[in-house]
């Protein structure tokens, strides 16, 4: 049933809408503000309160009414957005939150969160006060009376062309009928049934129907637009606001049906004129009745004899017209997202992926036969499917600073907990990564920027004494560099104190005491599991789960944590993470039979593995590279893949975190890109092997994880006994 | 499944389970390991392919064969013989790759079987089918779903999802050596 769906797609925005609020909310209370920002608090609210109308969500509606309430009334400027007020804002989109999630769980409220309800309505009621009746104020510009109707309140034309499908959304027209009575009072309903076709031809489950309705209210256009906001795409909807020329109206009658309704009737009903003024007017038309036949013209005359008698509206004001504009051209931009279904992108993802390998099968076959039209062909082709293969992963690309921005609500609430003075800083919000990873970083940040405020921060009297601002800062920091993304979380606290990890190793039995330990070494600590640096145990952290954790998400991502922490100034963590999961250039080795992908970012150059070379070796395992020492690993033997090694070796430099290493292969097979296929379970305790890829002839190759590889073979030459058991895993 | 399955003999738990299953007439494909005659239930295999473009993955216990490129997906291979503790088998003409669909608790994954000849689809009635013997058959039982009787003889119909267990072939790999893959006859004999 597609009410679901469309009750889905209310959580959803909902919840949107609430982060924007919140994100809004946490500005106000920095104490920075622009009336733009409350717009749009107002905006959200009002959606939600919109929307939850529609599905009869009454608490929710009543709620957000009050919260909407004094929104307007700062907006109005009739009220200031006091910090104090922002908090209680805060807490009231808090409340929102818990009844949008209460009712996407389809369940009730406890009796805690109703009494919170009611004592958060009741603080918004001090701010409403007497000027309750303020709010009711229009804040459409009325310029002029208008047609028939005085006041402050405006006569509003709307007319609405259900689509077909309405009905199968899930949505029926009343219920927007009904809600807009809650914008204004409906004076005029005319419905269009003339669609419907013929009994036998109808399909009772489309919607044939249009109404022509008049509103009276003091809302302005958005607020009424708002109201069918959820059949936006399913209608064709228009409004005209109480300013309206009569030329709109008379658009508005040429878009009706033109056959068996009299203009001039329609004119009455839809109340732009009163029914003695159009017989007026039809008087000094002449005895002829305007109706069948060609309505549009009739409707000019009409309307031009109308206007002559000013009866109908004179034109309109030019700045309502602009200030119309502009909302409309705010809503188009809001709507050039487009929601889409992560799996659809997923497949289209795989397919390109499959396009790619295909693309590499074709380049083969071209090499192979020394066809050079169809080499040029194909290397078309290749280009094309590259520009395609980024514009598709670029799809599921998202900028990580909505993930930061949610920090702001966390440190915001943990400084509170732990009685610290602590800002939060985002540099690089607009750096953009694989929406997956985006979702799989969450956890591991959140838990740094708490591990941050709670270890790192030292308490205020504390900083003060060192000669520190009062206020601690927590970073969090974002950037491209070399193929990958970075982002850090930093803060300047008191830093990683060696002696006490080390003392805290020792005492796990992690090191033995008395171990030297370069520096880095010892920051390493941190990230092993059972390690935790807390000397009191809180609600927050310290319960030994933390770093290892973070570093074993880290690396399920393929990406790498590191630690750069001073004594007293500071520490900062550094996440390195690859743009994708899907696909990366890759350069081409084979030893013997077997071909392997080395990621591409990782290889530094390639040379060959000389005679002269192999005898200074003589055995050892490294070579001079232009002076410095390559430390070399045999690939052939690491794998034991077996075979004679070719007579031209060659060596392919690869550098990792600052470490450099050679791999000796036999061939060197150039760059191609490849798409990442995972290995599976079987093969997930494989080391120096990080899944696996299709070449363009079909066979699988196997990628090469440097990472893991070096780690492995440097475990194995730091661990002397254990090597030779390490060779057969 | 359960690592501690290496040493366990035949479970209470195994027998129930393997009847319960095994009453309803099923077919099953029966196919020969180094000269012995296996079946597995028709319902988990989704293809038989001819043996080619195995690709060696480095550093795993010998039963694990390597992965194929099974149109664009990689499936891994697994050699039965070794898994059960044979000779490794030699590839020949009939060598073939079935295709077998195994579930564990959250997912299912394909894993490819290396066969050195794949006989014919038989269907045995429930009837037909005896539990395991605890001894005799050279493999441990739980892997074993039951022993069909086809004209007289008896074939081994092999569980699935007990053999072809990812958990427990990876942690063959993590104790990296053979006796960890040698295991099952360890147990049975």
């Amino acid at each position: 049933m597609n009410l679901d769906q469309a009750f889905e797609t209310y959580v959803h925005e909902s919840r949107d809408l609430l982060q924007q609020m919140e994100e809004l909310l946490l500005e106000f209370s920095q104490g920075r503000s622009d009336p733009e920002s409350v717009n749009a608090l107002f905006r959200a609210a009002h959606t939600i309160k919109g929307s939850a109308g529609l599905f009869g969500l009454d608490g929710i509606v009543d709620f957000t009414h009050g919260v909407e309430s004094v929104l307007d009334l700062v907006r109005d400027g009739a009220v200031p957005m006091t910090p104090d007020l922002a908090a209680l804002l805060l807490e009231c989109r808090d409340h929102m939150a818990g009844l949008v999630e209460a009712v996407a769980a389809g369940t009730e409220l406890d009796d805690e969160a109703l009494r919170t309800g009611a004592e958060l309505q009741r603080q918004l009621g001090t701010y409403l006060g007497g000027e309750a009746s303020a709010a009711q104020s229009p804040t459409a510009v009325v310029e002029t009376g208008g047609s028939g109707v005085a006041g402050d309140e405006g006569y509003w034309h709307i007319s609405v062309r259900f689509g077909r499908d309405v009905f199968r959304n899930g949505m029926d027209p009343l219920s927007f009928m009904r809600f807009l009575s809650t914008v204004g009072r409906i004076v005029a309903v005319t419905t269009l049934a003339h669609e419907i076709p013929a009994a036998d031809e109808m399909d009772p489950e489309s919607c044939y129907l249009g109404f022509e309705i008049g509103l009276v209210s003091a809302a302005d256009q958005s607020t009424i637009e708002g109201v069918f906001d959820f059949v936006r795409d399913d209608c064709t909807l228009q409004i005209l606001p109480p300013t309206s020329r009569a030329a709109d109206y008379v658009a508005l009658i040429e878009a009706l049906p033109a056959d068996e309704v009299r203009v001039g009737d329609l004119l009455v009903r839809c109340g732009a004129i009163t029914e003695a003024q159009l017989e007026a007017a039809l008087r000094i038309q002449g005895a002829e009745a305007a109706g069948i036949g060609d309505a549009a013209a009739q409707a000019r005359l009409i309307g031009e004899i109308l206007i002559a008698q000013k009866s109908v509206a004179p034109p309109v004001v030019e700045a309502a017209l602009d200030k119309q504009k502009q909302l409309r051209d705010g809503k188009a931009q809001e709507s050039r997202f487009i929601r889409v279904d992560a799996d659809k992108l997923d497949r289209l993802i795989n397919q390109i992926g499959e396009l790619v390998i295909a693309g590499a099968g074709i380049n083969l076959v071209a090499k192979r036969r020394g066809a050079a039209d169809l080499l040029e062909a194909a290397s078309v082709l290749g280009t094309l499917v590259e520009d395609v293969r980024d514009s598709a992963l670029q799809l599921r690309m998202v900028p990580i600073g909505a993930t930061f921005n949610r920090f702001q609500r966390v440190v915001h609430d943990v400084a509170r907990d732990l009685n610290k003075d602590i800002a939060l800083l985002i540099n690089g919000g607009d750096t953009e990564l694989d929406k997956t990873m985006v979702e799989r970083i969450a956890d591991p940040l959140m838990h740094l920027v708490r591990n941050a405020m709670d270890h790192g921060i030292e308490p205020t009297e504390v900083r003060v004494q060192n000669g520190k601002p009062a206020r601690g800062t927590v970073k969090l920091n974002a950037y491209h560099d070399s193929g990958g993304i970075v982002i850090e979380v930093g803060d300047d606290g008191g830093g990683l104190k060696t002696d006490r990890i080390v003392a805290k190793a020792v005492s796990r039995g992690l090191i033995p005491e008395g171990a030297a330990l370069t520096q880095r070494e010892i920051h390493e600590l941190i990230f092993e599991p059972g390690f935790s640096t807390a000397s009191q145990i809180n609600n927050l952290s310290g319960r030994g789960v933390g770093m290892d954790v973070v570093k074993s998400s880290v690396t399920d991502l393929r990406g790498t944590v590191e630690v750069d922490s001073r004594e007293g100034e500071g520490t900062t963590i550094r996440i390195r993470l690859p743009l994708t999961l899907a696909i990366i250039d890759g350069f081409l080795v084979g030893v013997n039979d077997s071909v392997f992908v080395v990621p591409l970012d990782m290889v530094e150059e390639c040379i060959e593995f000389t005679d002269a070379a192999r005898t200074e070796a003589r055995g050892r395992e490294f070579v001079n590279l232009r002076g410095q020492v390559l430390p070399f690993i045999q690939i052939r033997d690491l794998f034991e893949i077996g075979g004679q090694p070719a007579r031209r070796e060659n060596i392919l430099v690869v550098r990792y975190a600052g470490q450099r290493a050679g791999l000796v292969v036999d061939e060197l097979l150039g760059e191609a890109q490849t798409v990442i296929k995972p290995l599976g379970k079987l093969f997930q305790k494989v080391r120096g092997i990080g899944g696996s890829t299709i070449l363009g002839d079909g066979r699988v190759a196997l990628i090469m994880d440097i990472p893991g590889l070096l780690r492995h073979v440097h475990g194995k030459a730091t661990n002397r006994e254990g090597a030779s058991a390490t060779a057969l895993q | 499944m359960q690592t501690s399955a290496t040493v366990a003999p035949r479970g209470a738990a195994g027998v129930p389970t393997s009847h319960a299953a095994v009453q309803e007439p099923q077919q099953y494909l029966t196919f020969v390991i180094g000269g012995e005659t296996f079946a597995i239930g028709i319902l988990r295999i989704k293809e038989i392919i001819e043996f080619s473009g195995l690709t060696t993955v480095p550093m795993m216990p010998e039963c694990i064969r390597g992965v194929i490129n099974l149109r664009g997906a990689v499936v891994p291979v697994l050699d039965l013989a070794t898994r059960f503790g044979r000779k490794p088998s030699e590839a020949t003409r009939r060598t073939c790759i079935v295709i077998v669909e195994v579930e564990s608790q959250d997912d299912k994954q394909d894993i490819g079987v290396i066969v050195d000849a794949v006989n014919e689809v038989l269907e045995i009635p429930g009837s037909e089918i005896e539990p395991p013997p605890s001894f005799g058959t050279k493999l441990r039982p739980d892997l074993i779903r039951g022993m069909g009787k086809i004209g007289g003889r008896f074939v081994i119909i092999l569980d699935t999802n007990r053999v072809l267990a990812s958990e427990e072939i990876g942690a063959a790999s993590r104790g990296g050596s053979a006796e960890a893959v040698g295991d099952p006859i360890a147990a049975a004999a």
